[in-house]
C-alpha cells in the first residue's frame, strides 16, 4: 500500500504541478511501496498505450456531400451575411435615402433659375466690359491733354 | 498542437462563412480521433461510424453557436459523447466479455496479444471509467476539459479516471500490484 498523501496516478499522467511532482520525487526516493505503485501505474499505462488508433473504415460524408448539403434559405442567409453585400446595400440605401431626403424640384422653377443666372451673368459682364471702356476712354483723355500740353509748351 | 488550434481556428472561421472546403478539411483532421473514441466507447464498427458521422453533421450544424473556437477539441467530444451515451442507453445491457485478461497477462504476452489483452479489460470497466480512459489517456484531455467535456466536476472526472486505472492495473500488471504477486 502506498502513502495516501502522494497522488501517483496524476503523477504519471503528468498532472501534478512542478512543487507536487518534486515533493513525491523526494518522498519516493525513500519509500519503496510508493516506487512500487508509481512503477505498477507506469506498466499499466504503457500496456494501455500499445492499443493503436485504426483507420476509418470509410470515409465520414463531408459537406460536400448531398446530407450536408445547405438549404435555400442557409445559402441565402451565407450570401447576405458577407460584408460585400452588406457594403454594397448601405451605399444603395444612402442613394436612396439622399434621393428621398433631398426637396423635389418642378421643371418650372429649374428654368426661371437658369434665366435668372443667365441674366446676372450677362448684366455681370455688359457692367465689366462698360467699365473696361470707360477706362480706356479715361487714360486716351489724360494722353490726349498730356500730349496737346507739351504741343504747347 | 498550437498551430493545430491555429489552423483550426482559420479553418472554422471559413466554415462559418459557408466555405464548405474548409470544413472538409476539418473533418479530415478529427475523424480519425473521433471515431476511435467512438469504437472504444460503443465497442461497435458500424455503430462507431454511424455515430461519427453523426456528430460530424450536429458540428457543422452548430459550429455558428461555438463560442471559444479554441476550445473546439472539447465542443467536438463533447458532441461526441451525448451521441454515444444516447446510443448506449437505448442498448440492451452489454453481453459478458469473453476472456480473463489478467490470465493473458500472465502467460507473457506478444504486443498483438497485449493489445487484446488492454481492449478485454477496457471492455469490463463500466462505460464512464472507460470513457474517463479514452479521454485521458488517448485523446490527452486534461482533467478540465474532461468536466467540461462530460459536463461534471473535476472530483468526478478523476474519481472515475482513477478506479478504471485500480481496476486496469489489476488486470494488465497483475505482478506489480502488491500482494498479488
Amino acid at each position: 500500500m502506498s502513502c495516501n498523501e502522494f497522488d501517483w496516478k496524476g503523477y504519471a499522467l503528468g498532472e501534478l504541478s512542478k512543487s507536487d511532482r518534486a515533493r513525491a520525487e523526494a518522498h519516493a526516493a525513500g519509500c519503496a511501496s510508493c516506487r512500487e505503485e508509481l512503477a505498477a501505474t507506469r506498466l499499466t499505462l504503457d500496456a494501455l498505450s500499445t492499443l493503436r488508433e485504426e483507420e476509418v473504415p470509410r470515409r465520414i460524408a463531408f459537406v460536400s456531400d448531398k446530407v450536408f448539403e445547405p438549404r435555400w434559405w442557409q445559402r441565402v442567409f451565407s450570401f447576405v451575411s458577407q460584408p460585400t453585400f452588406a457594403a454594397a446595400c448601405v451605399i444603395a440605401a444612402a442613394i436612396l435615402l439622399h434621393g428621398f431626403a433631398s426637396p423635389k424640384v418642378d421643371q418650372q422653377t429649374v428654368e426661371s433659375i437658369v434665366t435668372r443666372a443667365v441674366a446676372d451673368s450677362r448684366q455681370k459682364y455688359e457692367r465689366d466690359m462698360k467699365a473696361v471702356l470707360e477706362q480706356s476712354q479715361q487714360e486716351d483723355r489724360l494722353a490726349y491733354i498730356q500730349n496737346t500740353g507739351l504741343v504747347r509748351q | 498542437m498550437i498551430f493545430r488550434e491555429v489552423e483550426d481556428r482559420d479553418l472554422i472561421a471559413k466554415a462559418r462563412r459557408g466555405d464548405v472546403e474548409g470544413y472538409n478539411l476539418l473533418v479530415s483532421r478529427w475523424e480519425k480521433r473521433v471515431f476511435n473514441y467512438l469504437l472504444r466507447l460503443v465497442a461497435n464498427r458500424e455503430d462507431a461510424l454511424d455515430v461519427s458521422q453523426d456528430v460530424f453533421l450536429k458540428a457543422y450544424q452548430n459550429l455558428p453557436k461555438l463560442d471559444d473556437p479554441a476550445k473546439f477539441s472539447g465542443w467536438l467530444f463533447r458532441i461526441a459523447h451525448n451521441e454515444a451515451f444516447s446510443l448506449l442507453r437505448k442498448r440492451r445491457p452489454e453481453s459478458e466479455l469473453v476472456g480473463d485478461p489478467r490470465a493473458a497477462m500472465e502467460r507473457g504476452l506478444l504486443p498483438v496479444e497485449l493489445s487484446l489483452a488492454v481492449e478485454s479489460a477496457l471492455g469490463r470497466l463500466n462505460e464512464d471509467q472507460r470513457e474517463a480512459v479514452l479521454l485521458k489517456i488517448y485523446q490527452g484531455f486534461k482533467f478540465e476539459e474532461m468536466a467540461e467535456i462530460l459536463e461534471c466536476p473535476v472530483s468526478t472526472v478523476k474519481s472515475r479516471l482513477y478506479t478504471a486505472l485500480e481496476l486496469l492495473k489489476t488486470a494488465l500488471a497483475p505482478g506489480l500490484v502488491r500482494g498479488e504477486s
